[in-house]
């Protein structure tokens, strides 16, 4: 055993698209222990809510961090209407789940192009981003912005999505999942990818529940939690809904769960908008939250459970705004998994759990 | 021998029309409905000043006094609260984006009052 | 899978630790932990989920600079929300498993989620403002609704009238007592002017119409007694100008 020296790590770091600082205590070639540090990022969102009303908020919500911005504006708004009583129209809450699994779709693509990346495969990096370009091209054709949407608010959606452009979506998703299938065949059986992931960052069941982890991390280690399966909004229409789990616990794992949760949001794409009943897109929202209202609510979003808090104070703007995002909530099982791995495989392990830092800080 | 599929994907892209465009060149056409910038039709303008309250940056300045419509393009976030609150349907998203600029700038854009334009005729 | 649902139950504050090691047990997942600054202390609020039950503990107001026993002993993945809870409202946490001392967020200003913006201040005093006019508004109701069974009971035979409001009509008034309470200031000075010149001009209406009554009875009389009335009136109405001017000076 050789002598505990201290690595740092980050906050500027190739495999790092967000600053994430890491104290690493090395002893050889192995990590003892791996200590985060974040705050480099903070911007003090949640305080702004005193100088917004409701819903201006939601603009500041969804800027919470560009890659969960459609995850963050649903979020926010499910939350104050839950508070004020609101009843979404049927259709409304289709378009928002459709939006919400595109960008689900958009954010694992990214994710796997910068893993990537992280192992040196430079020609997998270029096709998954060409992919995720088509759903960007999707959004900029239905919403009218690429990453940051601005297409949910308080009460409904702001923009309807009509028959023609819906089997357009659903012709740019075909043509999707036929490249993407072929780089996830890739992705699964190449040797040199399952000698960079497979026994890496291993973190067992027990270990995945006592840290209370949450999202595709968790699923890998065969938690069976997706927000989505409680079945509100339309994704109670569903006709089958399996959360994708795997029991492998390791980088290899996450990386199959996430390349499988594409295909599962394409196909639930795909039933909702056969599915999706004709109707109003909004339902006008007026008065204020009462004083001492409070409302809690979470989501799935692409990272994992977001959990969202709002308390009102009679007045048009709120007295209290919380996103508890996936992140902060799996930098304890990061600290796990990080524990006994290899110095090289560290970069590895952290994107394979996808911190958003934006997130987490707001 | 997984690599290989993904190598036929590769080669087969050498032969297929490129993914991106030349851009000085060549300008990806703009969808219908894109957030560019916010434009204001000062004929209809009644300058009630409801843009100004629902914006969520403070970016719009209606002046009644001066019969002035002012925005400053730079602090717009392009969300469309204002287009869709105006109650005369006299603002609107134009799809081109806001260009480079060296300095920040304010648009500002004259109001013509109804009342003198009936006085003068 | 189970349904959602959430609920927001009180906790004490020495039970916090007691009831998070409970719930590891019972297997309940740790959600989060998070912080409401109000004027005389935090609230702080510990989420558990189990079966699809969202369940909100609210520890009301652990006064500023007090300490609260960590509870990441129990549930690591409390490290983030203790610490950012230490570093933006200035509660400390005991026994921290990871404790970063006050350096988790670098800050500017210490604690600034307890610093009470004034635009908050605003909205807390608007709030306060709309609930006393309201309560107000409620009390005028109750007593115009007791006078009104009052008169009632002594005068049996108004129940059937069609104005049972009669002089106990302050309910609007009262209405837009409370409005008022909830606007600022200007406006409030808007609103009042205008109430105002409403009722300006509903008196002159009024007068006018009087005036029309007037000329109408005197067209029906026969035109010496019309002129007499005419010349009485006029006299009235110059002693009262008269006066009118007197008290001016």
């Amino acid at each position: 055993m050789g002598k505990a020296t201290v690595i740092p790590f980050g906050p500027q770091h190739p495999v790092l698209p967000e600053p994430l600082h890491l104290d690493l205590v090395v002893e050889d070639e192995t990590v003892v222990e791996a200590i985060p540090q974040i705050g480099f990022v903070h911007r003090g969102l949640e305080k702004l809510v005193e100088t917004r009303d409701y819903n201006q908020f939601i603009y500041v919500a969804e800027r919470i961090c560009g890659i969960c911005a459609m995850g963050h504006s649903l979020g926010y708004a499910e939350t104050v209407e839950s508070l004020m009583g609101v009843e979404v129209p049927k259709r409304a809450e289709y378009l928002r789940v459709i939006w919400h699994e595109l960008s689900r779709i958009h954010s694992h693509l990214l994710w796997l192009g910068l893993a990537a990346d992280a192992f040196g495969f430079e020609s997998m990096f270029m096709h998954c981003w060409r992919l995720r370009e088509r759903v960007l091209d999707i959004f900029e054709k239905t919403t009218g912005g690429r990453v940051i949407l601005s297409v949910v608010k308080v009460g409904g959606v702001v923009r309807d999505i009509d028959d023609a452009m819906m089997a357009e979506i659903i012709r740019a998703l075909d043509g999707i999942v036929d490249d993407y299938t072929k780089i996830m065949n890739t992705l699964l059986t190449d040797t040199s990818v399952k000698n960079r992931t497979v026994g890496v960052g291993y973190i067992s069941h027990d270990d995945a529940v006592n840290l209370s982890m949450v999202g595709p991390f968790a699923r890998a280690s065969a938690v069976n939690y997706d927000v989505r399966a409680f079945g509100r909004g339309a994704y109670g229409d569903l006709s089958d809904f399996q959360p994708i789990l795997d029991d492998g616990g390791d980088c290899f794992a996450r990386v199959k769960v996430r390349c499988l949760e594409v295909l599962q949001s394409i196909e639930i794409i795909k039933e909702l908008a056969a599915k999706i009943p004709a109707g109003d897109i909004e339902v006008a929202v007026k008065g204020a939250p009462a004083d001492g209202a409070q409302a809690s609510n979470v989501l799935e979003q692409p990272r994992g459970e977001c959990y969202y808090y709002a308390r009102g104070n009679g007045t048009k703007n709120l007295e209290r705004m919380r996103m508890r995002t996936p992140t902060s909530q799996n930098l304890a099982g990061m600290t796990r998994a990080l524990a006994g791995c290899d110095l090289a495989d560290v970069n590895m392990i952290i994107l394979t759990i996808d911190p958003c830092i934006s997130c987490t800080e707001r | 021998m997984g690599s290989f599929k993904l190598g036929g994907m590769t080669l087969g892209s050498l032969f297929k029309k490129p993914e991106t465009v030349c851009y000085p060149a060549e300008v990806k056409p703009a969808p219908k409905g894109l957030k560019g910038h916010v434009v204001v039709d000062a004929d209809h303008c009644i300058l009630c000043g409801i843009c100004q309250k629902t914006c969520p940056c403070h970016t719009i300045t209606v002046d009644k006094k001066a019969r002035t419509w002012g925005i400053n393009p730079f602090m717009c976030v392009q969300c469309g609260a204002c287009v869709r609150a105006c109650p005369k349907h006299c603002l609107a998203m134009d799809p081109a984006y806001t260009p480079v600029a060296t300095a920040q700038s304010c648009t500002v854009v004259e109001v013509p009052d109804p009342k003198a334009e009936a006085a003068a005729e | 899978m189970a349904q959602f649902r959430q609920e927001f139950t009180p906790l004490d504050r020495d039970a916090v630790h007691q009831d998070a090691a409970r719930r590891k047990e019972e297997g309940w997942r740790y959600v989060q932990t998070l912080a409401v600054n109000a004027e005389d202390g935090v609230d702080l609020i510990y989420t558990y989920m189990k079966d699809g039950l969202l369940e909100n503990l609210v520890v009301p107001l652990v006064p500023h600079g007090s300490s609260m026993p960590s509870i990441t002993d129990v549930y690591l993945a409390a490290f983030v929300f203790e610490n950012e809870i230490h570093d933006l409202f200035g509660i400390t946490f005991t026994d921290l498993a990871i404790d970063f001392g006050g350096n988790f967020y670098r800050v500017a200003v210490s604690e600034p989620m307890t610093v009470i913006s004034p635009e908050q201040k605003a909205a807390r005093e608007k709030a306060r403002r709309v609930a006393a006019a309201k309560a107000e508004k409620d009390a005028k109701a109750a007593r115009a609704a007791d006078a009104q069974t009052g008169y009632l009971a002594d005068h049996p035979d108004a129940a059937g009238e069609s104005k049972p409001g009669r002089v106990f009509d302050t309910a609007s008034e009262a209405d837009v007592e409370a409005k008022l309470a909830g606007m600022d200031p200007e406006k409030v000075a808007r609103v009042r002017a205008a109430i105002a010149a409403k009722a300006k001009k509903a008196a002159a209406a009024e007068a006018a119409e009087r005036d029309a009554e007037l000329e109408a009875k005197l067209a029906a009389m026969d035109p010496e007694k019309a002129a007499k009335v005419r010349a009485a009136m006029e006299a009235k109405a110059k002693k009262a100008a008269e006066a009118a001017a007197k008290e001016g000076e």
